[in-house]
């Protein structure tokens, strides 16, 4: 937290005091620190001249923005047409219980965050899941498996 | 510029460019159907119904949003554009949930309304009802987000009117929905419920927290809120002789517009409590000696009264006799028992608990203006140019006084806050000047507004012609001031200079409107800060301007029409002064009878007599002076040791408990009369509702009792009484004649001559020392009015929890171990002490206030906190109750 209050301080710097600037304020807190604490809203929305629930809209509204802070690692799984068709949503429900949290969520040892997305744009691939960068084709249990243990190992 | 013509449904017509084409055609009688726009918030176009289908382009478009243009050929009806809106309702329905037959907006829904217009029965959609939330633990907001078509609407009342942000849409597509900062309970959020969402909320998705009625009142109808002095218009919504519902009325040109506060909108449940007084009571004293108040009829009641009070003034003589009026009773009501005092019991001693509720100010501010500009609208101070508001309660004490501030911060007027404590104000954006660094608690206002001035003369930023024209320094004040290095006075005052010397950066030049809070002269120094408050507004020409000067926010819903009505020991009807021989004769040859040579007693010098046993008896309308008075336990020292005490109230109080006779009143929605708000505004009303039990009218009541006591007048209907005081009170000759009326103020300019007052160095009052060493305040939370004899009968008031913690500084709570732990087993509990008295009560540390000042808030309890408070701040001049110096000890 400390350190977020480092940047944070240097994005307050970078942008004058005006409602407009409330994006670029957030991008940057969350460029540097992977996600956008509550202190760290509450801090820019002031400078912005905003109410705090405009912040809280806007980060909620781009899927971008996070509000918790996110696992070493990110597992997205593609639940697009057809990945879905595929099983993305059985894959999903796999690490579920696996991991044991909910879709959007990051495991208490903060290694893993589970994601899902619409359409990767790799259709031909599914059920398509990404690892970090890793793309994953025609992704079963066992191919999640592996890459999650090579994942956690670096 | 050239309006623009333009033709709807063939109709040519013209309007001014920008105008959108609803507006355009709304005032030519063409009425559009419309979900999310409103004429109070900035057009939106969220709901797509309003479309119209342009005839030359073909497009269809959105026409709350759309600008009419030249030649532009509009058809509101076409089979085109309903068929359009037919298919958006059809899509707002299909996901709608089937409770909409249950729904509590029943049949005032808007969207029912549109798609019964449209003729949208089935939708012959697949149905996918949007399960969202659905939150009811606050006593106040039902929130069913289900029903919610995302209009937009509550956010947008809830920024752009209140101004308060407690909430935006979240997410997006399907899931969005308005909801508070990380989708928190209500109550959990920055929401000061104040309901101006829920009445805008064209759908049941948001509605009012009802335990003893659902569904659509069977009327409804405008009275005028009987809390705070802003005076809201409000719709009752009435069922069975009960008020059910309250919203803002519609009606135009009202004080509060489409806003209320939580007092307004949810604590007028108090009415239906159900300790209101029903039938007139008397004390009857049994074989064993034991008194009881038992029930009699209004005849038996006020023959006793009379017949008590004339056998006490024989016996005791006029001065025997003391009458407390209320700022809480009509115009009428407060003018008819000011005039029972003085003509039939033959004394002025006529009074109020105003002294500790606010009615100083007003009388101070008239003085000085001479009556000029005692009072100013709140329209001119949301277009005021610049803003400074000084130790500001108008958030808590008169919030749509405080949302008329923030409203012209958001259209770009500079605002200066002046306050150690970080008040929502402090942070609402404009500058703050607080003491960052030390300084005198008691003196830091001053202290403030000193350097405040003398950076303002510094920089050249003082209206010289204004000043030349009307300021009389007899004192030698500008002198004085001027030698001030405005630095060093900054850091007297405990504020970064460079702060001051923003504010001032930004005040310059500009006429500015100034807020002190509504009990300036109940604290500490208050007279001093109010004359270094006149200074500044003098040399920077505020006097003169519409949208400057001094605003005084009222506590009290009749603060000021009481005042006018004469409920005052040294003044008659019309703010004339007793002292003043022939303004006092003017009002006895429209009496036709004698008034009392000597100024009557005020409520100090009433107490006082009581306890030397020169008072025998008091007449108390509508005040519970042991609630609302400083060191309660005097008080009711002093009222055992009257003889005789009449109590007219609609609610049973402590003060009804020592009563000889108990009268039942009638509560504003309950009544005919006027009340006039802060602005000076005459709102008169009719009874929307009629009294519970046997309950009647004050100004009834007093009627009944004038004739009891052999008055020759009869004052049998309310009329009477304004044609009266239409007679005998200038500034109210248009009372009545109108829902809505002003009050004259004399003259339209301000006086040639204004002193300007000597520059003061304050002394240290109660400045905390070794044995007390923190300094209090005793002041208001939104969810009290005052004493809150009225909002603490409010079931939801009271179901809310709030428990009016006293509020204590961080470091201060670090230093004596006192965390907010609420994990720990709930709040700690503390004593406080003063040197008048003790309270406990939960501590909370509040980040906002600066080491060594306590907050203690208002009206819970019983009020309590008035037994820390000193009794003889009260005595004019008045050395400031709210402020008492105390210490903490842990329980
Ligand atoms: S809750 Fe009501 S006012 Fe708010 S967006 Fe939904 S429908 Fe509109
Ligand atoms: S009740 Fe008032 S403060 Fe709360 S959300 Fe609605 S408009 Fe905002
Ligand atoms: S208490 Fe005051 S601000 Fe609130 S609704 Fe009543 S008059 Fe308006
Ligand atoms: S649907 Fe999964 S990649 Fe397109
Ligand atoms: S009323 Fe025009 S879009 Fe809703």
């Amino acid at each position: 937290m400390l350190q977020q209050a480092e940047i944070l301080e240097s994005v307050l710097e970078r942008y004058p005091s005006k409602p407009e600037y409330l994006i670029f304020m957030l991008q940057d807190i969350q460029a540097d620190c992977g996600y956008i604490a509550p202190e760290s809203m509450e801090i820019i929305c002031e400078h912005a001249n905003v109410p705090i629930t405009q912040g809280y809209s806007v980060a909620t509204f781009y899927q971008s923005f996070r509000l918790e802070p996110q696992g070493e690692h990110e597992i997205k799984v593609c639940l697009g047409t057809a990945c879905h068709l595929k099983g993305g949503e059985r894959l999903v429900e796999n690490l579920e219980r696996k991991l044991d949290i909910h879709r959007g969520e990051t495991t208490e040892d903060m290694m893993f965050t589970l994601n899902t997305v619409n359409c990767l744009g790799a259709c031909a691939m599914a059920p398509v899941a990404v690892v970090d960068d890793e793309y994953i084709s025609s992704t079963t249990p066992a191919k999640l498996d592996k890459s999650l243990k090579a994942a956690q190992q670096q | 510029m050239k309006n623009i013509v333009l033709t709807i449904n063939g109709k040519k017509v013209s309007a001014p460019p920008g105008t959108s084409i609803l507006t355009a055609a709304e005032k030519n009688g063409i009425a559009i159907p419309t979900l999310c726009s409103h004429e109070e918030l900035a057009p939106y176009g969220a709901c797509r119904i309003c479309l119209v289908e342009e005839e030359n382009s073909g497009r269809l478009m959105a026409s709350c949003v759309t600008p009419v243009a030249p030649e532009m050929t509009i058809h509101t009806d076409s089979p085109r554009v309903k068929d359009h809106r037919k298919n958006i309702v059809r899509l707002m329905i299909a996901e709608h949930p089937e409770s909409c037959i249950v729904c509590n907006k029943g049949n005032r829904c808007e969207l029912r309304r549109v798609a019964a217009e449209l003729g949208v029965a089935e939708t012959r959609l697949y149905p996918m009802p949007n399960h969202k939330p659905f939150e009811t633990h606050n006593p106040f907001i039902v929130r069913d987000l289900a029903k919610c078509i995302l209009c937009g609407k509550c956010i947008r009342a809830d920024h752009e009117r209140v101004a308060v942000g407690a909430i935006d849409y979240s997410d997006r597509g399907f899931s969005s929905r308005p909801v508070t900062l990380h989708e928190m309970p209500l109550e959990k959020s920055r929401c000061t419920f104040c309901g101006t969402c829920v009445s805008m909320c064209p759908t049941g998705a948001l509605s009012t927290h009802n335990t003893f009625f659902t569904g659509t009142p069977e009327t409804e109808e405008t009275t005028i809120c009987g809390f705070c002095g802003a005076g809201c218009s409000l719709s009752l919504g009435v069922s069975d002789n009960r008020v059910v519902e309250v919203n803002p009325s519609p009606d135009r040109d009202t004080v509060n517009g489409a806003t209320l506060c939580v007092r307004g909108h949810f604590a007028h449940d108090f009415l239906l409590s159900p300790e209101r007084l029903l039938h007139p009571l008397v004390r009857e004293t049994d074989e064993e000696g034991n008194t009881r108040l038992a029930p009699t009829g209004f005849d038996a009641a006020l023959s006793t009264v009379a017949g008590r009070l004339a056998d006490i003034k024989r016996r005791n003589g006029e001065e025997s006799i003391g009458f407390i009026g209320s700022a809480k009773c009509t115009n009428e009501e407060n003018y008819l028992f000011q005039k029972i005092a003085r003509v039939i019991f033959g004394t002025n001693n006529i009074t109020s608990t105003g002294a500790a509720g606010g009615h100083a100010l007003i009388r101070e501010v008239a003085e000085k203006t001479k009556g000029t500009c005692r009072v100013r609208r709140l329209s001119s101070l949301e277009n005021a140019d610049a803003i400074v508001a000084v130790l500001s309660d108008t958030d808590h004490a008169v919030p749509v006084a405080g949302y008329h501030i923030k409203r012209a911060v958001k259209k770009g007027a500079p605002l200066v806050v002046i306050d150690p404590y970080r008040s929502d104000l402090a942070a609402f954006g404009g500058v703050w000047l607080h003491p960052e660094k030390g300084g005198k608690s008691g003196a830091f206002g001053i202290d403030a507004i000193n350097a405040l001035t003398a950076r303002l003369i510094a920089e050249g930023g003082v209206d010289r012609a204004f000043m030349d024209r009307y300021a009389n320094d007899e004192h030698g004040w500008l002198p004085a001031i001027s030698a001030k290095d405005p630095d060093a006075l900054a850091k007297q005052a405990g504020i970064a200079p460079e702060r001051v010397k923003q504010a001032a950066s930004m005040l310059k030049n500009r006429k500015i409107a100034f807020v002190p809070p509504c009990d300036l002269l109940e604290r500490q120094n208050g007279k001093a800060l109010l004359d270094a408050l006149f200074n500044l507004a003098l040399i920077t020409g505020a006097l003169g301007d519409k949208n400057a000067g001094i605003f005084i926010p009222a506590l009290e819903n009749n603060a000021v029409g009481a005042l006018d009505m004469g409920c005052a020991p040294d003044m008659l009807p019309g703010w004339r002064k007793i002292s003043d021989a022939s303004e006092k004769e003017s009002v006895a040859a429209m009496w036709e009878a004698a008034i009392p040579e000597k100024e009557g007693k005020d409520i100090h010098a009433m107490i006082e007599a009581a306890e030397a046993g020169t008072l025998k008896a008091l007449y108390i309308m509508g005040e519970n002076p042991l609630r609302s008075l400083p060191d309660p336990e005097r008080v009711r020292g002093a009222l055992k040791k009257l003889d005789f005490i009449v109590v007219q109230d609609i609610l049973q109080n402590r003060t009804t408990e020592l009563a000889h006779v108990v009268l039942p009143g009638a509560a504003f929605a309950e009544k005919q009369g006027s009340f006039t708000n802060m602005e000076g505004r005459i709102q008169s009303f009719i009874p929307v509702v009629s009294p519970p039990g046997d309950a009647l009218p004050d100004w009834a009541i007093l009627a009944m009792l004038a004739r009891k006591a052999g008055y020759p007048e009869h004052y049998t209907a309310i009329e009477k009484i304004r044609q009266e005081i239409r007679r005998v009170v200038p500034s109210y000759t248009a009372l009545g004649s109108h829902r809505q009326e002003w009050v004259k103020q004399n003259g339209s300019e301000i006086p040639d001559s204004f002193p300007l007052a000597p520059l003061h160095t304050p002394g240290t009052g109660s400045e905390p020392d070794e044995k007390f060493p923190f300094i209090a305040y005793i002041g208001s939370r939104r969810w009290h009015l005052g004493a809150g004899t009225r909002t603490a009968r409010s079931a939801r008031i009271t179901a809310s929890g709030r428990t009016g913690e006293i509020e204590i500084a961080p470091a201060d709570a670090m230093d004596l171990g006192i965390a907010n732990d609420s994990e720990n087993g709930g709040k700690p509990i503390i004593r406080l002490l003063s040197p008048f008295g003790a309270i406990e009560r939960a501590a909370a540390v509040n980040q906002g206030l600066p080491k060594g000042h306590i907050f203690v808030p208002q009206g819970f309890y019983g009020n309590d906190a008035m037994q820390i408070a000193d009794f003889n701040a009260l005595k004019p001049p008045g050395s400031g109750w709210r402020n008492v110096r105390v210490r903490i000890e842990k329980m």
